[in-house]
């Protein structure tokens, strides 16, 4: 459905996401997850559209979609739904939520005849029931949780090929949180969306994608299927992250992290891998190549001179 | 022995609508020489009841009753100044980011020596050899301390925080979600550096959270908020392994655990009650698959056995309710009920 090749995007100096090579298949999700600043967040943007790309190319059902402008970036964008992180503040508190529905209907030149019908369906797919009980509402009358169905209800109300979201959850509390996740699931298996869900939080990327890429600096690491990649990571970086996480279990491994440094500690020079500064197992190779994802099986690739 | 316990307190809100009882009847107990979770949803009346502790209540706040043992004497009816003389040299905070702690054109070892100095009454020079011990502790450079705010990491300006907090060898250190707002990594190495100085000083810690599973690294004990009540308290373990209230019971499901099955994540649907005007009866009763009719009448009291306290009608039959609250279709049914016409 959506196919990244070698995608960069560049703010001045600053190399945001670089050479990034991505595709998800219609039914698929793909969880793409790092620290803040290894540009997850521009890489969901650019794969929208909502950011142009400073090099690669972007296609999207078939067609190029890199450089697109006006009216067919428009219909693109129907096409490509984005599910905004912060509920609290994704819908005009002014408007109820019937039109905060029917804004996007509008927008896509949806005939006002089919308009009713598409926000009773969508209010059913997200599980307000019975609409009429939420549609004259305004966003302060909803909980959180309440909140994010009307937004997730938004993004899908276009009927897109492609839903991004990016941290859906991260506001909400934690009891209310596998509402949403399982709504976005049933909504990628009954309607076979492809799905890009950006996270920070593997254990959640778990429960929703297939397959993860892992990305580092602005370039993705690791890719793979989710339950392996995190039974057996391969790339170092992957590797500290997962043992990074805590469990809620008392008894869990407490050893101090294969990681030293911070995120914010750049490597000495754009040459060489941009996790040397920070890996255990780098060696000279690493100061002077670029790792390039390598296949390491037919579902896996890492980015890493280990094993190579 | 406990450091702290926190007795039947209760903090109010001023608002226009009237009060809001942020903080309900708490109980809590802190022993001294341990890492006390203080875990619950935003709203639940955790960040308030750790602000009264330190007494840093915003002015719209007043506490409505109960009592703040610590130590052997009641904070409540405290005046001011000597609570003043309570902070820093005997409890101290570290708050969720460290930059609204830190002032920023001032170096790190300026915050230090005013603290050092002006609040322990220590002489310059040995000011600065204390902070370069505290940044040492906590894993930074000493000579660190002559930089800036700006120039430290978030993981970096958590960890000088925390220093600052530990200058004056506080009895009780309260944490206010110290490493939400961080990434995983730097997560991880901040509750490693509060794990470490817990147990190379004996500190004795609140940290209060969202996060069940910070809790399971970090604490030996965990206080369960909702609603402005704690429902349930007991030693980490006993509260994971042995859940008595439902709340908590469903907690466990409802939130992906890395190492933990597969299984589908089982959502406790709807929201707490508002405390401008909460029901009668058990607070979580709205939410929960299990309630009765006297869970709406009567609030249930806080029971302790074995160290373990939960307040629940139905606590002595928590066996038979964990089984039960392990089906999804149990809470699904719930869920329903809860977001049809709410």
């Amino acid at each position: 459905m959506i196919e990244a090749r070698n995608l960069s995007k560049s703010y001045g100096p600053v190399r945001a996401m670089v050479d990034v090579s991505l595709a998800v298949g219609a039914g698929e999700a793909l969880g793409i997850v790092g620290e803040s600043g290894c540009g997850k967040t521009t890489t969901a943007r650019t794969m929208l559209r909502l950011e142009e790309p400073s090099a690669g190319t972007l296609s999207f059902d078939g067609a190029d979609v890199t450089h697109l402008r006006g009216e067919p970036l428009r219909r693109f964008r129907a096409q490509a739904q984005l599910v905004f992180q912060n509920p609290f503040d994704a819908l005009n508190p002014r408007f109820t939520i019937r039109r905060s529905l029917s804004e996007p209907l509008q927008n896509f030149d949806v005939p006002k005849a089919e308009r009713a019908d598409r926000i009773e369906k969508v209010m059913a797919r997200v599980l307000l029931q019975p609409s009429a009980q939420w549609l004259d509402r305004r966003p302060h009358e909803l909980s959180g949780g309440q909140l994010q169905r009307v937004v997730l209800a938004r993004a899908l109300i276009p009927e897109p090929k492609l839903l991004v979201a990016d941290e859906p959850v991260s506001m909400l509390d934690v009891s209310v949180r596998a509402g949403i996740l399982n709504l976005l699931r049933r909504a990628r298996d009954e309607l076979g969306l492809a799905a890009i869900y950006i996270s920070h939080d593997l254990a959640l990327i778990r429960t929703v994608c297939e397959r993860t890429a892992v990305m580092y600096r602005g370039r993705v690491v690791e890719t793979g299927p989710t339950a392996a990649l995190i039974a057996v990571p391969h790339h170092p970086y992957t590797k500290a992250l997962i043992a990074a996480v805590p469990v809620p279990r008392v008894d869990q491994d407490r050893a101090a992290l294969p990681i030293r440094g911070s995120l914010s500690d750049p490597p000495p020079s754009q040459a060489g891998c941009g996790f040397r500064n920070r890996c255990p197992a780098a060696f000279a190779r690493c100061e002077t190549d670029i790792p390039i994802l390598r296949p390491t099986d037919p579902a896996r690739t890492v980015a890493c001179h280990l094993g190579d | 022995m406990n450091l702290l316990s926190v007795e039947d307190f209760s903090v109010h809100y001023r608002t226009r609508r009237g009060p809001v009882r942020a903080v309900d009847g708490a109980v809590l107990a802190v022993p001294a020489g341990s890492i006390t979770g203080l875990v619950g949803e935003s709203g639940c009346g955790k960040s308030t009841l750790a602000r009264a502790i330190m007494g840093v209540l915003p002015d719209a706040a007043r506490v409505a009753g109960g009592r703040l043992m610590f130590q052997g004497a009641d904070l409540v009816p405290m005046p001011e100044r000597a609570r003043r003389r309570l902070r820093w040299r005997r409890m101290a905070f570290v708050p969720q980011t460290a930059m609204s702690a830190l002032d920023p054109v001032q170096r790190l070892r300026g915050h230090f020596t005013e603290v050092l100095c002006e609040r322990g009454g220590m002489s310059r020079g040995d000011a600065v050899g204390r902070a370069e011990e505290l940044f040492d502790l906590v894993g930074l450079a000493p000579e660190r301390l002559a930089d800036y705010p700006h120039q430290f990491s978030g993981g970096m300006r958590q960890r000088a925080s925390i220093a600052l907090a530990l200058a004056l060898n506080p009895a009780l250190v309260i944490a206010d979600e110290p490493v939400t707002a961080l990434d995983v990594i730097v997560q991880r190495q901040v509750l490693d550096v509060l794990r470490d100085l817990q147990a190379r000083l004996s500190l004795s810690m609140i940290l209060v959270t969202h996060d069940m599973s910070v809790v399971a690294y970090t604490c030996d004990r965990v206080a369960v908020m909702y609603a402005g009540q704690v429902v349930e308290s007991g030693s980490v373990r006993a509260v994971l392994e042995r859940p008595l209230h439902p709340y908590s019971m469903g907690l466990t499901h409802a939130f992906p655990d890395l190492a933990g099955s597969e299984a589908a994540l089982v959502p406790i649907e709807g929201s707490p009650p508002s405390l401008l005007d909460p029901p009668p009866g058990c607070r979580f009763a709205a939410r929960c698959p299990f309630a009765e009719a006297r869970c709406g009448e009567r609030s249930p009291p806080l029971v302790e056995a074995d160290g373990h306290a939960v307040a629940c009608w139905r606590a002595d039959e928590a066996a038979d309710l964990r089984a039960l609250a392990a089906q999804p279709a149990v809470w699904a049914a719930m869920a329903a009920s809860s977001l049809r016409g709410a």
